[in-house]
């Protein structure tokens, strides 16, 4: 089980109770709409020990994206592979709205990106980005992956865009 | 790491893949009415796996309660203190094939005892659906005294059931 990711400037470990504040502050706002919030503090609540579970269950799971020397919690980004999801997906929720134009989401969806399909070894990477969720599609794109009109998507999100990510010899 | 409790007929031990369509059947169906259920299959996977996240946050949790012999999955008994809840209680939670043996009262006190001697706690209690006639029925069976009310923003109303203290429980 790899537990830890390092890029230029960040660390992605796996997620620890200490998160939670960081999670819990980033799901009571109107960021969080994209990735089902704003929550109420028990469902939330259940949600991030699911994140830390998933871990167990499965032997990977979102990591924790964090800056070098520096363990504060930034957002979660990794494999999110619940039973119902028709494909193995990378996902990403970035806690910390002074992130954007940093290209730190960036630099760890990436990073994440390639570990599933070198590592896990998977045969393909999909993100499942909510409608009108621009910032997450355009962080999408940035990374490669492209809007697959014709893939499957989870029954409980029906309108959900898929974007699915180049294998990296495609991307080269 | 989440401990391994035995007791006379039953094991009670971490959430396994191997359990995980006993429960999403369990989380689907109308046994799950009393606990804000049934739920739609699609979330059994994420309640799954945040049992076992409980374990990491709170240092105790809910147990698989397994046969002790064939090791098949009868319930989820332990300690459940999720963030929206007033304070820690023994929970229990029946799968079709768990009911009738007298294996819920049998698991509930395994867990009782494990979080008075392991926790060094000296209050426990339950928190039970009033209309949940079985419940009721466990929580008396198990010594349990009424304690009061405490209102869930989604379950609604649940009543407290305490617990017979370390030495009582003995």
């Amino acid at each position: 089980m790899t537990q830890t990711l390092t890029t230029d400037r960040l660390i992605l470990r796996q997620p620890a109770p200490a998160d939670w504040a960081a999670f819990w502050a980033f799901f009571q706002t109107e960021r969080s709409t994209g990735v089902g919030g704003p929550l109420h503090i028990g469902p939330a609540w259940r949600h991030f020990a699911a994140e830390l579970g998933h871990w167990q269950i499965r032997g990977h799971g979102m990591w924790t994206v964090t800056r070098k020397g520096d363990d504060a919690a930034l957002g979660m980004v990794g494999p999110w592979t619940p039973e119902d999801w028709p494909e193995t997906e990378v996902g990403w929720m970035i806690f910390e709205p002074t992130l954007e134009g940093t290209g730190i989401a960036t630099e760890a969806a990436k990073a994440a990106v390639a570990h599933a399909y070198g590592t896990l070894g998977w045969d393909t990477v999909v993100s499942y980005v909510a409608p009108g969720n621009d910032r997450s599609a355009r962080l999408a794109e940035k990374l490669g992956a492209m809007h697959d009109t014709n893939a499957p998507v989870p029954n409980r999100y029906p309108d959900t865009i898929v974007y699915r990510h180049p294998k990296p010899e495609v991307a080269a | 790491m989440i401990p391994v409790v035995t007791t006379d007929r039953l094991t009670l031990r971490a959430p396994e893949q191997r359990d995980f369509e006993t429960y999403a059947a369990f989380r689907a169906s109308d046994r799950a009415k009393t606990v804000g259920g049934p739920f739609p299959r699609s979330h059994a996977f994420q309640s799954f796996c945040a049992i076992i996240g409980h374990w990491t946050m709170r240092g105790y949790g809910r147990w698989i309660v397994a046969d002790k012999t064939t090791d098949e999955p009868v319930g989820l008994v332990g300690i459940f203190y999720p963030e929206d809840w007033p304070e820690p209680e023994v929970a229990w939670s029946m799968f079709a094939n768990g009911e009738g043996k007298g294996y819920a009262c049998e698991a509930a006190k395994a867990a009782r005892e494990w979080a008075y001697e392991t926790l060094g706690w000296n209050r426990l209690v339950s928190m039970v659906d009033p209309t949940n006639t079985r419940s009721v029925a466990l929580a008396k069976r198990l010594g349990c005294t009424p304690g009061g009310t405490f209102t869930h923003e989604t379950l609604g109303e649940l009543h407290y059931w305490v617990h017979p203290g370390p030495e009582a429980a003995r």
